[in-house]
Parts: structure tokens; sequence; C-alpha cells
């Protein structure tokens, strides 16, 4: 008997609901075997986790919270995957994004600019700031053929070291030197009033603050997917990620797009770093245990890939996992350690992502006698039972 | 536009499977009851790292088991300031926790409670001070300098390896008393820092302990979180001087001593202030006199003698007679900085206080700016 996996010929609709649903239950069923080993009620803790990600007062607040930076970091890593461009950078890009963005925002914040104007050039220059550095892949992908995936990703750790660099190691433009409290721990200079970033107020739950930068995550959702499914950009990119080799047969310019790809990508990033910024930090944050703890441009890989790349269903996914970790959390205390946390957020992450193989590919069950039957004797190797 | 139908559908399908798997289960029931106060420590470690998050636990279990029922107790390990700090607070306030000590800087501010005004805040190691926050810290400086005598009479080559958080007043002046304590047991010795930026982070501390012996340190000492230097000077066969917590058990035979926190102590007098209602904010800074800081018990590799010259030195940090920061103090480039017979102060004097101070005194090898 053998176990192949196969591509599926046609891929029927319900698959694609059936699968992601099944892996969960499955995720489920494989975390309670590891509740109850430990000692803990999985359905009290399952419970516990949903209130605190969705239901409880606050909690979709909090969310929102841990979910804004993943749809950014999310959608940057999607934007480029479709190409088969692996930008890994999309963390070194947030930093850079908070970085520049910040700038603007204690620059013009400072002079007295109107508070519009300050965000509006915030988000620019955070744009900026995250395309700019991921371009430094962008062209040595696009003229020496280095892969991005080194490149983007060992820029990371300098992007970080640059953040430590401005708040910890420098008296930089960035940080804090006023104030006895300054001398004490390192940190940010606090952003004009008029730099911080505005959020919508919902009455429900005991108030929902909607962050600015969450409904600026949906605008570069549709405009990244007006632009790759009704732009003739979109389309050459498409064609480029499926077969490369084809697109350049057809006259369209790899090295253009290379770039430009990367340059979408790192700016999304920075975008989600200035939103960090100006929605929550309210200062640029160089703390080693604080933005750089949190890993977020990593953490968006997985949301793509669990999104399938559709930056719809990036969002969406970014909001879930955002409430799986706003859940973590709450979860975990004297008697229920954080290490069991992170067990359960990743076998529930880990099943999604396999369950992905499903929904392209079949396991089949073969039987030695049908083999036999299907093939000569001679191709049926000897195996194991 | 099918497929991006299709990923929507599947996630309300998950969701609403979520939440049917949710419905089957029966409610919870709160079990504790009401009147037990509930009191919480949020970590920047793990709480059994081994340094400073354990010995923040076990004053955490000491007050759980002093005031019993009348309690109820718990912790959030490995929080990240920012938004992981946010959502924490924002739940175990939900959640009906009254009062929360937060063990490292940057976690609480005056923004935060004032967003709380029901809720007590404590903070360790800074200094903001409002209605409801309160800080706490203590005289460290002085165990550290008694450990780093254990360490100078340990030392039988001229270096000895500092492993250090990051480049701040508080790490600065315990690595000054470090190497003041050296100096006395042995003097010219020089003391080198490698900065690991980072509070707990067992693999970069395991290198800077690597690179500092390699650089000729003959003893180690510490003021990062977890054991991993000790894990490695005891592989090296080299003494190790701990931080925060006792810690021998990681490194038996390296082992000299450490300069630990005993925090229950205040924990249990501020709870006990909490619930019958005279808790007021302030800045407390403990000594050994009150119990707060003391030296762990010595390892096999302390000699009588040191043993003698520390205990010698404690009594009189204890009278007042000796103080490790008492001009004259020389900074690293020989300069004097604070004048013969002046004593440093907790806040007051700018760079010359404990939580102003950035310069190295002299003998320190690295850069007070990390």
């Amino acid at each position: 008997m053998r176990v192949t996996v196969e591509r599926r010929l046609r891929q029927p609709r319900w698959l694609a609901v059936a699968v992601p649903a099944g892996s969960l239950v499955f995720a489920f069923g494989v975390a309670a075997i590891v509740l109850v080993a430990t000692g803990h009620d999985p359905v009290s803790s399952y419970r516990q986790l949903f209130d605190a990600a969705f239901v409880s007062t606050g909690s979709l607040d909090q969310t929102l919270i841990a979910a804004t930076p993943l749809a950014f970091t999310g959608l940057a890593a999607a934007a480029a995957f479709r190409m088969r461009i692996f930008n890994i950078g999309a963390e070194g890009q947030l930093y850079m994004g908070a970085i520049t963005g910040a700038a603007a925002g204690l620059y013009l914040g400072g002079r007295g600019g109107p508070s519009a104007f300050v965000i509006a050039a915030m988000v620019v220059a955070g744009c900026a700031g995250g395309a700019a550095w991921a371009s430094i892949s962008g062209v040595f992908r696009a003229f020496f053929g280095t892969s991005e995936i080194l490149t983007s990703l060992m820029l990371n750790y300098v992007a970080g070291y640059v953040l430590t660099y401005l708040i910890f190691q420098s008296e930089s433009y960035w940080r804090q030197t006023k104030g006895f409290n300054a001398t004490v721990f390192p940190t940010g200079k606090p952003l004009p009033s008029s730099a911080v970033w505005p959020g919508l107020t919902v009455h429900a739950q005991g108030g929902i603050v909607l962050p600015l930068g969450a409904g600026l995550a949906v605008l570069a959702a549709v405009v990244l997917w007006a632009l790759y499914r009704r732009t003739r950009f979109g389309f050459e990119v498409q064609v480029l990620g499926d077969s490369a080799g084809a697109a350049r047969y057809a006259g369209v310019r790899t090295r253009r797009k290379i770039l430009a790809v990367m340059a979408i990508s790192g700016a999304i990033a920075g975008l989600g770093g200035v939103s960090q910024d100006g929605d929550f930090r309210h200062a640029l944050d160089g703390d080693p245990n604080g933005l750089q703890k949190q890993a977020y441009g990593y953490s968006g890989i997985v949301v793509a890939a669990l999104g399938r790349y559709n930056p719809f269903a990036v969002v969406l996914i970014a909001f879930l996992i955002g409430g799986l970790d706003n859940a973590g959390n709450t979860l975990q205390g004297a008697d229920f350690p954080s290490g069991l946390v992170g067990v359960i957020q990743g076998i529930i992450l880990f099943s999604a992502l396999g369950g992905e193989l499903l929904v392209r590919h079949r396991v089949r069950v073969v039987r030695r006698a049908s083999a036999v039957a299907a093939a000569p004797p001679a191709a049926a190797p000897e195996a194991s039972p | 536009m099918t497929r991006r139908k299709l990923a929507l559908a599947a996630a309300a399908f998950v969701i609403a499977g979520a939440a049917a798997v949710l419905a089957l289960g029966t409610s919870p029931g709160r079990a504790k009851s009401n009147a037990a106060f509930k009191v919480a420590w949020i970590y920047v470690g793990p709480h059994n790292d081994g340094g400073w998050s354990q010995a923040h636990d076990e004053g955490r279990q000491y007050v759980q088991k002093m005031l019993g029922s009348k309690v109820q107790t718990t912790y959030k390990e490995n929080i990240a300031v920012g938004a992981q700090l946010q959502q924490t607070v924002a739940s175990l306030v939900s959640q009906g926790y009254k009062m929360i000590f937060g063990t490292s800087y940057g976690f609480f501010d005056k923004a935060l409670a004032a967003k709380y005004p029901n809720v007590l805040f404590e903070q360790a190691t800074g200094t903001d001070v409002a209605k409801n926050l309160a800080e706490y810290f203590g005289r460290a400086e002085d165990t550290v300098f008694l450990s780093g005598m254990a360490a100078g009479a340990a030392a039988k080559c001229n270096t000895i390896g500092y492993v250090v958080a990051y480049p701040i007043p508080e790490v600065i002046r315990h690595a000054n008393a470090f190497a003041l304590g050296a100096q006395v047991m042995h003097p010219g010795v020089k003391v080198r820092l490698v900065w690991t930026n980072s509070w707990f982070d067992p693999a970069k501390e395991k290198k800077a302990a690597q690179s500092l012996v390699a650089a000729g340190a003959c003893v180690l000492g510490q003021n990062v979180d977890s054991p991993a230097t000790g894990q490695y000077a005891e592989s090296q066969h080299i003494p190790w001087v701990g931080y925060d917590s006792d810690a021998s058990k990681f490194a038996p035979k390296s082992w000299l001593t450490a300069s630990v926190y005993n925090w229950g102590l205040y924990y249990l007098r501020r709870v006990k202030a909490a619930m019958n209602g005279t808790w007021k904010p302030g800045f407390y800074y403990g000594t050994i006199n009150d119990g707060f800081t003391k030296l762990a018990p010595y390892g096999p590799g302390v000699s009588a003698k040191a043993k003698a010259a520390i205990a010698k030195k404690e009594k009189q940090l204890e009278n007042g007679s000796w103080y490790e920061f008492q001009g004259p103090l020389y900074d690293q480039s020989g300069k004097l900085r604070v004048k013969k017979g002046v004593r440093m102060q907790v806040l007051k004097g700018g760079t010359n206080s404990l939580y102003g101070m950035n310069w190295l005194v002299k003998g320190v090898i690295g850069s007070p700016k990390g």
C-alpha cells in the first residue's frame, strides 16, 4: 500500500470552504489533547480564547490593535509573493517606515502645520521609507540576480540595529532628551498632538476605536486588488509570476516589474510602520523589547499565505490572527503558561497552513493490488507495509 | 472573483464553526469568590527565567502564601512594551484585577494610569508617580558592589567580563558598582563590558560571554536576566557572579554569589495597604537594612579571606560608614567626576545621581553608549 499526493486537475468549490474548516476542527482536536494532557479543560479554554478575541468588553478594540500591523505586513508579503518575488523584509521595511514617518511627524507637527497635512505627510514619508529600504533588495535582484530572500532578510537585522541606534546609542532627532525621565530609560520623542492619528470610536462593547491605520489597510487592499486585477501592470505581473520566460518572450519589462513590485511591497510595510507611530505608540519605538519583539513582518508572511495572496482575504485573516494574538495575552497566567498559549496558536496556524495543501492536491491511498493492476509488476517496488 | 468569495466564505465558516464549538461547552462559571482581592504581575521575560522575573514571581508567591484566600494573584510573562502590554493591561482590568505590578521600565506611565483610574499601578525601576501609580526599586548597587568583591578576589588574571543589557543608568551604575567592588579586592583589575540590548536573551548572553572570555576574561559577571552566562562559565571552568536570583544550580562549580532581591516584603506591604485602603503612591528605594537586597549564598570558589572582607564591607554599608558611590570617583578617562567626600543621591544630581549616571568609572572597558 502506498500513499501518494497528486495535483488536483479540478479544484471543487466546496473544498475552499471545507479545507479551512476541517483544518480548524483538526487543530482544535489536537490542541484539546495537549490541553487535557496538561490538566486544562479544553472547552473552557477555547471559550476563553474566543471571548477574549472577539466577544468580551473591549476585546475587539484590542484585537484591532494587534490586527492592523498584521494586515499591512500581510498585504506587503502578498503583493510581492504573487509575482514570486519573495520579500521576507517587511519587518525591516516596517521599521524604516516607522523611522521616516516619525521624522515627518516630529518635524512638520513641531512646526505647527494642520493635522491633516501632517498626517498625510507622515503617510507619504512612511511609504517612501519602506519602499526605499525594499528597493535595495529590488535593485540587487533586478540588476544582479541576487536572491531577494537573503538580502531582504539580512536588511531586517540592519534596520533593527538602526532603530536601536537612533534611540539607545545616540541622541538622535527621534530620541527624547528633555526631562529627567529621558535619562532613566531612552525613549522616542513624543509626537506633537497634530501628528497623532485620529481613531473612529464605535460605541459598542464598551468603546471600540477603529484606528486610522485599519482604514488605510483596507484602502491598501482595495488598491492592490484593483492594481492586480484591473490594470495592464497587474496582468503583466501575474504573467511574470506564472512564467517568467513566457513573460519575457511577450515583451514584459522584467526589471522594471521587479523594482516596482518590491517598492510597492515595501511601501505597504512602511505604512504599517508609520501606523505604529501615529496610531498606537505616538513616538518612534526603538526598544528591542517593543516593536522589534513583535515580529509583525514575519507574521505577515503567514497571514499572506493563509489569505492565498488575495488582498481582501489577507485583511480578514489578519483580523482573525490579531484576535488569536490578543486572546493569547488574556489566556496566559499563573495557571496557564505562555508557552502553552504559543503551542495552541502554533497548532492552529500549522494546521491551517498544512490544510492548504489539500485544496490543490489530493492524497490517494493506492492499494498494492490495484497498483499491480495499473502497472506491470516490475515497476512496483516492494514497499514495506 | 470566485476565489475571493470562496476565501471569505471559508473564513466565515471557520468563525461559525469556532462559535459552535464554544457554544457546545458548558459555561465555565467563575470559580473564585468575588471577595478575593485580585492582584497581577507583568513580567518582561519568563516567570522562571532564573533571574529578574523569577525573583519577582517568588515575591508574588510570597504574597499569595501570606494572604491565602484573601487574594487571588496571577502573572503575565514575556510581555513586550507597546500593543502587547496595552492588551494585557486591558484584559487584566476587565477581569477585575485591582492592582497591577509592572516589573520592567516602560510598562506603565501617567497616561496609562489615567486611563484606568480605579486600578492601582506599581512599576519597578521607573520614576513616574501619579495618583494611582507608584514606583519601587532599591540599592542593588550596594550588593552588586559586594558581589564584585567576590569576583575581584577570584580573578587570577587582570580582566573580568560583565554581560550587560541596555546602556542606561540602572545598568551603568550596577556595572560601576561591580567594578569598584572588584577593584577593592584586586587593585588595577579591568572590567570589560559587552551589551546585549535586551533584558532576556539567553542566546545573545551566551555569545557575549564567549566574546568576553575570548577577550581574556577569567571571571564573568552579569546584569541581564538569564543564567546563560553562568552556564557558559561552568563549561569553561571559570568563576561566575550572577544577578537577581540565586542561580547556583545552573553552574554549581562556577557560582560565586549574586546580588539578589527580596521583592516579597515590599509586595506584601503594598497589597495589604491596597486592601485596607491606606495605599499611597510614592517612590520606594529599598536597602540592605530593609531586607530588600542581599547577597546569595556563596559557592565553592569564594575564599575565607574574601568572605571576611565582604562581611566587613557589608557591615559598613549597613551602618553607613561606607558607600561605594562616595567621591573621589574618576571616570574612564581619569577625570574626577565626584569630589572627595561627596555621596551620590538617588534622583538628585543629574548625571552624578544614581538614576542619571551615564559614565563609567575608571577601569571599566566599554562604551557607556552601548
